[in-house]
């Protein structure tokens, strides 16, 4: 069984490489055949060069940028998991919290960011507070709906073993909702980190936005896109780790 | 804990078949293990139970028997705390009279589906209980070991529900069931799923699971054959609101073979029975028209 999902994933993976490098291929042959300025599009090559001479820079902002997401990601998680805990064994709670979680959530949350940016300042306490806003509301309202997926009889049979609340939240509640919170935390990855850059670019110190803003400002469009990459690959890389957790952790689907 | 260690100590002693003859000679003596006394229950405006009677002498094998929706799963529900019955009922466990909430944890329950957790595999499954108890997990895992051959679930210990059969699904719920050892054990409908191969199988696995370990053992039924096949009486309830309309004493010698089908006796209880099965039945409908 595990060996045919780890085949499977091979070949999934195998194909997206094969897709990279087409889309490459027929990126570089339209920017030098159509011979493109490069506000445009330059070409790959000049993108990859760009990216080895400036690598040390790139590396310190993709570091900043990745520090920003991941902590303001773990903080979205825990503070979205405990809401929606909470809210769960409190039932008066619930009808007031959720409608208005569901609401804010509905609001694009860069909407926040110039009065984030305003309450934490320009360093990384507003990206961390902004991406733990945008992850906060994704995970509860996913957590709430796995805990929601819980079915009476399976809470009375527990019961029945002498099972107090906290044991049905522990054994059984928690679990059954596992496979909606990853697969929320899973989503959240990748919006973790474009809000991260998209807040560093409406005021910052560092980070790939912040490199980004800056290129543009110097017309270094290269510059731009390797900036991108990066930012790219970082946001794959997290992606791919927590898809790793969900299919190790998640396999009773 | 000292619950746990006095069940353990219980299920110790109990070895072999032999003293279950003396249990039932003697059981008319004995008090009961469970009484109930005008027993209703009533959901909105549905009354599900009626001044229910029902008494269970330790050791015994009950079925009972009723058309669908006549209340049987509630009057369960009941018996393992997870329902109150309306106010004015008499429910006395080992002779002590109890709220049904009381009763939580003190019965081993077996709902009409299996409820097998899909993240826990067979024996994580089977020791569930034993978990929330408080016993430790490598304990317990190591008790379910050593009773996964008399399930026939022997080696399949790491499998996961998903990857099993219907009728070992079954018997990983009812394993989970006998290891939470209580003096009562009530079971919904275990076979109501199974083909009638397997069903048979299963019934007499059951009867040489229930001789060894001598529970009280309470056990729903559509099937009239396994209600007779099984029980040291069966019960027969009414449509709804249900009562007990009528209960039968099977005084089928045991240890009962398969052909025991086909004998005398056991045909004319069957005519009983399917007589008072039948009326309740065309009642519940006539009910269910109007
Ligand atoms: N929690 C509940 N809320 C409302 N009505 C209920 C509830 N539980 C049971 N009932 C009603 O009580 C009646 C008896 O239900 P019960 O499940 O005890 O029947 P049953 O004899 O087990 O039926 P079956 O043989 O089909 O399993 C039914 O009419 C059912 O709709
Ligand atoms: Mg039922």
């Amino acid at each position: 069984m595990s060996a045919s999902v780890s085949s499977d994933s091979l070949r999934q993976f195998s194909r997206g490489i094969a897709g990279a490098l087409l889309v490459a291929a027929v990126w570089e042959l339209c920017a030098r055949g159509l011979d493109l300025p490069a506000y445009v599009l330059p070409s790959v090559s000049s993108i990859l060069a760009g990216l080895a001479s400036d690598a040390g820079s790139l590396l310190a902002a993709a570091r900043f940028t990745a520090a920003e997401s991941f902590t303001g990601y773990a903080i979205g998680c825990l503070a979205g998991m405990t809401a929606a805990v909470l809210v769960t064994m409190i039932p008066s709670a619930r009808s007031v919290v959720v409608p208005l979680a569901t609401a804010i959530n509905s609001v694009p949350v860069v909407a926040y960011s110039p009065l984030v940016l305003l309450w934490f300042g320009i360093g990384m306490a507003s990206k961390i507070v902004m991406v733990a806003i945008a992850v906060s509301f994704t995970i509860f309202l996913s957590t709430i709906a796995g805990l929601d997926r819980v079915d009476r009889k399976s809470v009375d049979l527990i019961r029945s073993f002498g099972a107090d609340r906290f044991t049905v939240l522990w054994r059984l509640r928690l679990p059954t909702a596992l496979p909606l919170v990853i697969a929320g935390m899973r989503v959240s990855t990748v919006r973790s980190v474009i809000v991260a850059i998209v807040t560093e670019m409406l005021g910052a110190y560092g980070g790939l936005g912040w490199v980004i803003y800056q290129a543009v400002l110097q017309v270094d469009f290269v510059k731009v896109w390797a900036a991108i990459i990066v930012a790219s690959a970082i946001s794959l890389a997290f992606f791919g780790a927590i898809s790793f957790v969900e299919r190790r952790y998640v396999f009773w689907r | 804990m000292t619950l746990v260690d006095r069940d353990f100590q219980g299920a110790a002693g109990d070895a072999g078949t032999k003293d279950l003859a003396s249990v039932q000679d003697t059981a008319g003596a004995e008090r009961p293990l469970i009484e109930l006394r005008q027993v209703s229950k009533t959901f909105g405006t549905v009354k599900a139970l009626q001044d229910l009677e029902v008494s269970i002498r330790p050791g015994e094998l009950v079925t009972v028997v009723g058309p669908s929706g006549c209340g049987k799963s509630t009057l369960f529900n009941i018996l393992a705390g997870l329902e109150e019955p309306d106010p004015g009922n008499i429910l006395r466990l080992k002779g002590v009279s109890s709220a049904a909430s009381d009763l939580l944890g003190k019965v081993s329950f077996m709902p009409q589906r299996d409820l097998l957790l899909p993240w826990r595999n067979v024996i994580d499954n089977a020791i569930l209980a034993l978990e929330i108890e408080g016993m430790p997990r490598a304990e317990a895992r190591k008790l379910a070991m050593d009773m996964l051959p008399e399930f026939g679930l022997a080696g399949f210990e790491a499998q996961y529900p998903n990857q099993l059969s219907g009728g070992m699904r079954q018997r990983v719920a009812l394993m989970r069931t006998f290891l939470f050892k209580r003096d009562l054990m009530l079971l919904d409908e275990p076979f109501g799923a199974l083909d009638a191969l397997t069903r048979t199988m299963m019934q007499r696995w059951l009867l040489d699971v229930w001789q060894k370990h001598k529970r009280t053992v309470l056990f729903i039924t559509h099937d009239v054959d396994e209600a007779i096949f099984l029980g040291d009486r069966v019960l027969v309830m009414t449509a709804r609101p249900g009562r007990i309309k009528l209960e039968q004493v099977v005084e089928l010698p045991r240890p009962r073979k398969a052909n025991i089908v086909t004998s005398l006796e056991f045909i004319s209880l069957k005519k009983t029975l399917l007589e008072a099965i039948e009326e309740e039945s065309m009642k519940s409908f006539q009910v269910a028209g109007h």
